[in-house]
């Protein structure tokens, strides 16, 4: 067959697959509003900063002194007061009722205790149904009160001296992080290039596998092959639309999150597109495969559920890869999402280009030729 | 290529075709012939074998064993240059619903490699001929059986086909719709298009040129209409009415020479041999038998009559 047929036939197809999915409201709302949903309320809502901890206050001191050290360990913002309580018993009671998340009592003497030099005790309650909150809550009473017994020994050490005439010299270690590529620590700066690899797998993937699904349920697909068209063009033709699909997605990612996240782009566009185009042979692949083992559009839909939530989970995103088990470490080598958001993250927060990604570059071209071979094999098989 | 293994006028030469689904025949040792510009008709239960047929000679299922040739290309050797000679139009309107009409002829237009201009040259010519003008901008899911049917058939002729094969080609479509189509099957046919069309209804198999009849996978009866008629339903046969007919059929069957009676419509037929056997000895035994007869007429025996009497004949070889 002449190179001029093939070519008409693949545009045929092309052309096909656009008008089907413009004229599907459904698929055209999972390509457009989607990703822009998900942008928005994954980054708003998967926020590992933690502030405003309700706090209910007792103070049974109430000194002058007592006074400034509350108001200066709410001073940050970590920690928010919403109650004040007479006693240790009803701040717990407040705890328990869920008006406060945590609660901090100050007992009588204490001033009169740190002003004669005598251990003071400060008591800190903390719900700890949500572990991270109460880990950084709890943090930052520790470290603020670790600045004032510091400040107060040394300002005991300098009336010291200055009775005695010396000069004591305090070691003291005092850290300042300087912290690169995303200073203020914002959350959606590091979610979002995960998100836009995310969105990617879900809407490449799913769509693939109901495609092919969806021309068996109709028997669409028998009419197709009593045609000349081999099951290469077709399945080219079919996928062919998606990268530009995916790509666009891509796109529309980094611009949502430089604009409204403040995102840096740090690095080469071009170089972010061509590890795209890598990285969606495997997404496409996986589809086509999913598409090949389906019946029905169902099926291929949970089908696609089935892999896109553990590779999510996976995908060092959501969770630390370090922090998983070290059996499971392994698995995620096999997920392509892992390395792909690994380059969109050193790609744009970082500067970072192909001579510092190349191993990851490398994993993705390599999954991705072997999953769309073993998926255009079985496709092959399954169509003729 | 190979010449063809056919003679010229032949479009589809089928020799001792074969398809085993395990221990299963669904096509047994087939063969026959198809001349160009016929209108062949290829009938048989659900599951003897025909949709098997026609899968294989439409390049979409390889034999297990035997061979056929497809417009000069063996099913075997030449899956592709079948598929590029033959138009096929199945039972299911396999048609995008979510396309337009103009969309669907395009996409199977290119399908079938046709390049642009020619293209829309000849969707004009198919949509003149199929009478879908005022549909071109429609989406075909909305459109009525009738109309899907007549661009089903428009698809599949856009290639200029030599063959066209219509696997129940008027399954659920209205009576008028099932009339105009034939008239475009038969228009087809006297232009030179070969036809191979598999139906459920008898009065469609009355225009075929020929008829070829399955059971079981085998390939069991194969001549025209007449010939068929005249061969597996001899003798003379009588349609009766009245009541208690069909009661009384096993005491119609005891009379010598009747070869078959069976409940038909709204009254009953028997057949007889006018040799040994006449009208009257079969109204009398009907009556015999309890029956109040109203009337009796004779009719020519249908192709019905032949399906259900080599069916019968079938199941008796088991």
């Amino acid at each position: 067959m002449d190179t001029r047929m093939l070519w008409i036939q693949l545009v045929a197809v092309m052309v096909k697959e656009v008008r089907q999915t413009v004229r599907d409201k459904r698929v055209m709302f999972l390509l457009l509003v989607m990703p822009l949903v998900q942008l928005i309320v994954f980054s708003y809502a998967v926020n590992f900063e933690v502030d405003d901890v309700p706090t209910v206050v007792v103070d049974r001191d109430d000194s002058a002194a007592s006074r400034r050290y509350v108001a200066g360990l709410l001073a940050d913002g970590t920690l928010t007061e919403v109650a004040r309580a007479g006693d240790e018993g009803e701040a717990e009671r407040m705890v328990e009722a869920d008006v406060a998340k945590a609660a901090i009592i100050i007992p009588r003497g204490l001033s009169r205790d740190l002003a004669r030099g005598r251990p003071a005790q400060l008591q800190v309650v903390m719900d700890g149904t949500d572990p991270t909150r109460a880990g950084v809550a709890a943090g930052a009473v520790s470290r603020y009160f670790g600045e004032v017994a510091l400040d107060l020994a040394l300002e005991r050490l300098r009336i010291r001296d200055a009775a005695l005439g010396t000069t004591t010299r305090v070691p003291g270690v005092r850290m300042e992080p300087r912290i690169a590529y995303n200073p203020r620590l914002i959350t959606a700066v590091y979610m979002v290039p995960g998100i836009a690899a995310m969105l990617v797998l879900m809407i490449t993937t799913i769509v693939t596998a109901m495609g092919l699904a969806r021309e068996r349920e109709m028997g669409t697909l028998e009419q197709v092959l009593v045609t000349p068209i081999r099951p290469a063009v077709l399945m080219v033709g079919k996928l062919a639309p998606y990268v530009v699909v995916g790509l666009l997605d891509v796109a529309l990612a980094v611009t949502v999150g430089a604009w409204v996240f403040e995102m840096p782009i740090r690095g080469d566009l071009t170089f972010l597109f061509g590890a795209t185009a890598l990285y969606l042979m495997s997404t496409l692949g996986i589809g086509l495969f999913i598409s090949t083992a389906s019946t029905s559009q169902q099926q291929a839909f949970m089908g696609g559920f089935l892999f896109i939530l553990p590779a999510v989970l996976l995908s060092g995103n959501m969770t630390p890869i370090h922090s998983m088990p070290d059996w499971l470490q392994p698995v995620t080598w096999l997920n392509p999402l892992r390395w792909y958001i690994e380059i969109v993250r050193g790609n744009l927060l970082r500067g970072a280009g192909a001579a510092d990604l190349w191993p990851q570059l490398v994993i993705l071209a390599v999954m991705g030729m072997g999953i769309l071979v073993v998926a255009s094999m079985r496709f092959r098989k399954r169509v003729v | 290529m190979n010449p063809p293994a056919t003679a010229p006028d032949h479009a589809i030469v089928v020799e001792d075709l074969s398809r085993h689904y395990g221990p299963f025949r669904a096509v047994d040792r087939v063969s026959f012939h198809v001349e160009r510009g016929e209108i062949f008709g290829w009938l048989g239960a659900n599951g003897a074998g025909k949709s098997t047929t026609i899968r294989m000679l439409c390049g979409l299922l390889q034999p297990t064993s035997g061979d056929a040739t497809v417009a000069g290309h063996r099913i075997s050797r030449d899956p592709e240059g079948v598929k590029r000679s033959i138009g096929y139009m199945s039972q299911k309107f396999s048609l995008y619903l979510d396309l337009t009409v103009e969309a669907n002829m395009e996409f199977f237009g290119g399908a079938y490699g046709i390049p642009r201009r020619p293209l829309r040259h000849r969707m004009e010519e198919i949509v003149g001929l199929t009478g879908l003008a005022e549909y071109r901008g429609a989406t075909t899911g909305q459109l009525p059986g009738g109309i899907r049917q007549r661009l089903a058939l428009g698809c599949a002729m856009l290639h200029r086909p030599e063959i066209l094969f219509l696997d129940e080609p008027t399954a659920g479509v209205d009576p008028v719709s099932r009339r105009d189509f034939w008239r475009l099957i038969r228009r087809l046919a006297g232009e030179g298009t070969t036809v191979f069309v598999t139906t459920h209804y008898m009065d469609e198999a009355e225009y075929c040129a020929r008829i070829g009849l399955m059971v079981d996978g085998h390939l069991v009866a194969l001549d025209d209409p007449a010939g068929l008629k005249r061969v597996h339903v001899p003798g003379r046969v009588l349609d009766v009415r009245g009541e208690g007919l069909v009661a009384a059929l096993p005491t119609a069957r005891e009379v010598p020479g009747v070869m078959a009676a069976e409940p038909f419509g709204a009254g009953v037929h028997v057949r007889f041999d006018t040799g040994t056997c006449d009208d009257a000895r079969v109204l009398g035994a009907l009556r015999e038998g309890g029956a109040r007869v109203a009337g009796a007429e004779p009719v020519e025996a249908t192709l019905e009559d032949v399906f259900l009497a080599v069916v019968a004949r079938g199941k008796e070889w088991e």
